[in-house]
């Protein structure tokens, strides 16, 4: 099997990456506090949202909305096969269908998850891909809205807003290195792969491609399913560290702040979705630090609590109005080292 | 049967401010293709003016209300004029992220510059006192909501149809690049939009408020939701559909409260989504098909 | 009354036209004829403004290149676009209401006008202009343009995609025009029609300005005729 020219620069970026991924935390391993250690994980986490989001925007060119609610559904599926028996009986005494007397270990329950998660974005992706770009958005909306509500509704399943609580913490920084690098070449290759060429030809022109003979909505339908599978992975790799998940991280805060990460980086680039990721997760911490009012060299500086908010708002903003094709635009991150 | 009026009654003035809320989403998506997000805001800005009326001792009702409708209608205009005009011929998307982007930093700066806290307003309470007739037991408020909401929408309509500006929002939602062809200003349509969206979220605002009595800077996010689901559920950009749709999630919003047993009386909200659902399973495109999307040679 | 300098007209990174010069006079009618592609489409676009260009465009001797769309269209030129571009949505009589927005003049006189003129638009003037045939939409289209009563109309192709019977009757229209001293701009692709009509007309290919000259000596031109019609 001969790779294109692409495809082996593709191979290129995609390690260069997963370099950065590894150097990045390794060092953390090593180095940080647990509490920075947390934060670390945080942002290998939303990289892996990011990631899915970057296959699914950057081939189709369509905004999705309700990634964080895939993200959601593999966090609970995955959370609910693998805690132990005796902490579901606890937190969860009503729960319907026996799904209190039974745990799974760990890869069952992600496998699970991950078919769970698959069949759901499969049977909600047949009808967003046959809808217009605004209008798929605003389907994807509702979808969050729905699995929100749903997950709000039946805490005897979910537990709502409270805490459910008693997952085996089995993954640590290691798991989300291993996972996002895993991630990583599996996006790039989507993306030099001809699926992923095919679908980015017909985002721009759709009826060109149809006439020849492209399947645009099989192809949308793939990278779907694709980003929802991903999204499920990072809602297992979530459950998995925390130990504890709610309804409330799932909705629309979150999709607005992957969804900045992505813009920022530049939605059509793998290593736009890295580079927006990392700028924003520590950022962001550098900014929340900011708020809390601390003393710098004897300054007491105010408290400004939303500082962050109006941080990630303006960013957004900015890069719409000024550069909305993110920091990266069309360049991935073999484009410097390689020659054209 | 009064259960049945009593319920007719509340499901018309829940729809009559969600159809208010959907219009003002849907007024400024059929012109522009911009779902904006920060309508939300622009009712929690007519909020902070009420609060701000009260610190300055204007307590007389019709200041309150004017004032709330002054500021939402220019704080629209203004936001268009500072936010939206760079995104102004981009495509939807990034309108939508905009929109969404601005709306953040809206409710943060409600945040930071005034209060996280909600804070009362209660110069809006006398509106509201039950009314009994006919059997009935109904709320002035509800009252007030429906008629408003009926007489905006003939305005509306008559605006549309009747004058210029209105002829050229009409078109401008077709073919804005022909509208601009014949002269008219695209300035000028764009802030008519934007100025007539914020007079409804103004007007909802003051209903929301006699409600609730207090603001706090996420007050516009379920508002804004709702009238997003209003607006899908009845075709997105229609301007009959986001009546339509205002109403009908009015009357699932009730039927739901009155079918649901009590146990499961806090549920509403997955129950009414959930109905959403199957609705755009049945119809995507929602109940009334929008008008052509520019571009589009359907 | 239009003077085009050196006009080179850009679609993003694509030049369409590549530096032509023309002028149109006063009272006169000037075509600008020439196949798919030539570029004809992308002058009128950049003269209204809505295509990106350079080059000087001068209209009754002030430089319009800098203003925008609507400016320029307020100075008195008026389009019938490609394509008829009526308001769908819209009534006949309230597409001619917004042709005639800015007109202080009294509209309801303008368009009881045009009633006459055009009978079967007055028969129509509560019709959505969607559901008008296509002869019928570029009479709509033309009245659109001149309720603002300008100084000059650019023409886009009008007899495009309309039946011959349906052209002639176009094209009658336009000479009677013509024959008001309206200034016009014609671009078209049936260039027989639009010769018999022009007091001078331009040759575009490629961008460029290949051939101009009067009716007579264009017409009497069988070479470059037979180019343009396809006939010979």
């Amino acid at each position: 099997m001969s790779l294109s020219r692409s495809q082996k620069r593709g191979l290129v970026g995609a390690s260069l990456l997963a370099f950065v991924l590894i150097m990045v935390g390794t060092i953390a391993t090593y180095f940080g506090s647990k509490y920075q250690l947390r934060i670390v994980y945080g942002s290998y986490v939303s990289l892996m949202v990011v990631l899915a989001l970057q296959v699914f925007m950057g081939n189709a060119r369509i905004t999705n909305l309700s990634h964080s609610a895939f993200m959601g559904i593999g966090a609970y599926a995955a959370a609910i096969c693998v805690t132990p028996i005796a902490m579901k009986k606890i937190s969860l005494p009503n729960a319907p269908w026996g799904l209190n007397a039974f745990a799974l270990d760990p890869v069952t329950s992600g496998i699970i998850a991950i078919v769970i998660t698959a069949v759901i974005a499969l049977l909600v992706g047949l009808f967003i891909v046959r809808l217009s770009g605004i209008g798929a958005t605003i389907v994807s909306l509702a979808v969050l809205v729905i699995v929100h509500s749903l997950f709000l509704y039946r805490t005897d399943i979910f537990k709502g807003n409270q805490a459910f609580f008693g997952i085996p913490q089995v993954f640590t920084l290691t798991s989300a290195i291993i996972i996002a690098v895993i991630m990583v070449y599996i996006v790039r290759g989507f993306k030099e792969s001809r699926w992923g060429i095919a679908l980015r030809a017909s985002a721009d022109d759709e009826i060109s491609a149809a006439a020849m003979g492209v399947n645009v909505h099989r192809l949308r339908l793939l990278a779907w399913v694709l980003s929802g599978v991903l999204l499920g992975v990072a809602g297992i790799a979530y459950s998995y560290y925390l130990g504890t998940i709610s309804a409330r991280p799932f909705y629309f805060n979150h999709v607005f702040l992957t969804l900045a990460m992505l813009i920022l980086g530049g939605m059509r680039t793998v290593t736009g979705a890295v580079l927006g990721t990392f700028l924003i997760s520590f950022g962001l911490e550098w900014v929340r630090w900011l708020e809390t009012g601390p003393t710098v060299l004897g300054l007491k500086f105010p408290e400004v609590l939303g500082l962050s908010g109006v941080v990630l708002g303006s960013v957004i903003v900015l890069i719409m109005a000024l550069r909305p094709g993110g920091i990266m635009g069309d360049r991935e991150i073999e484009d410097f080292i390689l020659k054209k | 049967m009064e259960f049945v009026a009593q319920q007719t009654m509340n499901a018309l003035s829940f729809g009559a401010e969600y159809a208010l809320l959907a219009l003002g989403l849907a007024i400024v998506f059929s012109i522009m293709g911009l779902v904006n997000f920060a309508h939300g805001e622009i009712i929690a800005v007519g909020g902070y003016t009420m609060v701000a009326m009260a610190a300055l001792s204007l307590n007389n009702p019709f200041i309150v209300i004017g004032a709330a409708i002054l500021v939402a209608s220019i704080g629209s205009v203004a936001l268009e004029r500072v936010a939206f005009r760079p995104v102004r011929y981009a495509d939807p998307t990034t309108g939508l992220l905009t929109a969404f982007g601005v709306s953040i930093v809206l409710q943060n700066l409600f945040l930071l510059l005034v209060s996280p806290r909600p804070i009362a307003v209660t110069s809006l309470y006398f509106l509201e006192w039950p009314i009994s007739f006919a059997g009935l037991r109904i709320s002035s408020l509800q009252l007030f909501e429906t008629l408003t909401t009926i007489i905006v929408i003939v305005v509306m309509m008559l605006f549309l149809k009747k004058t210029v500006l209105g002829l050229a929002m009409r078109a401008a939602a077709m073919d804005f690049e022909m509208v601009r062809l014949t002269g008219i200003r695209a300035n000028r349509v764009f802030a008519a939009a934007f100025l007539i969206s914020g007079l409804l979220a103004g007007i909802a605002c003051v209903f929301i408020m006699a409600r609730r009595g207090s603001v706090d800077p996420h007050l516009g996010f379920d508002p804004v939701l709702m009238a997003f689901v209003a607006c899908v559920v009845g075709g997105f950009g229609s301007l009959p559909g986001a009546v339509i749709g205002g109403f009908l999630l009015g009357a699932i919003e009730v039927t739901m409260l009155v079918l649901l047993p009590q146990s499961l009386g806090g549920m509403t909200d997955a129950f009414v989504f959930g109905s959403i659902a199957l609705l755009l399973i049945w119809r995507p495109d929602g109940i009334l098909t929008p008008p052509r999307e520019k571009g589009d040679k359907q | 009354m239009l003077v085009i300098q050196n006009l080179k007209v850009f679609h993003g990174p694509i030049e369409a036209v590549h530096g032509i010069s023309f002028t149109v006079k006063e009272g006169s009618c000037v075509s600008l004829l020439g196949p798919n592609g030539a570029g004809k489409t992308s002058t009128i676009s950049a003269i209204t403004g809505v295509a990106k260009s350079t080059g000087s465009i001068k209209f009754a001797d002030e430089d319009i290149s800098v203003l925008p769309v609507e400016t320029r269209i307020r100075k008195g030129i008026a389009v019938s676009p490609e394509g008829r571009r009526v308001f769908a949505n819209l009534s006949v009589r309230e597409n001619l209401r917004l042709g005639g927005a800015y007109n202080p003049n009294d509209i309801d006189s303008l368009i009881a006008e045009w009633f006459e003129t055009f009978p079967i638009l007055g028969e129509r003037q509560h019709q959505l202009a969607g559901t008008l045939s296509g002869g019928e939409q570029q009479m709509l289209a033309i009245a659109r343009a001149l309720m603002s009563e300008p100084r000059i109309l650019l023409l886009d192709e009008p007899s495009l995609g309309l039946a011959p019977k349906i052209v002639t009757q176009i094209f009658t229209m336009i000479e009677q025009l013509k024959e008001k001293r309206m200034t016009i701009l014609l671009v078209e692709q049936n260039a027989t029609l639009a010769l018999r009509l022009s007091d001078h007309a331009y040759l575009l290919n490629n961008g460029h300005i290949v051939a101009d000259g009067t009716a007579e000596t264009l017409g009497s031109n069988d070479t470059l005729m037979a180019e343009l019609t396809g006939l010979g």
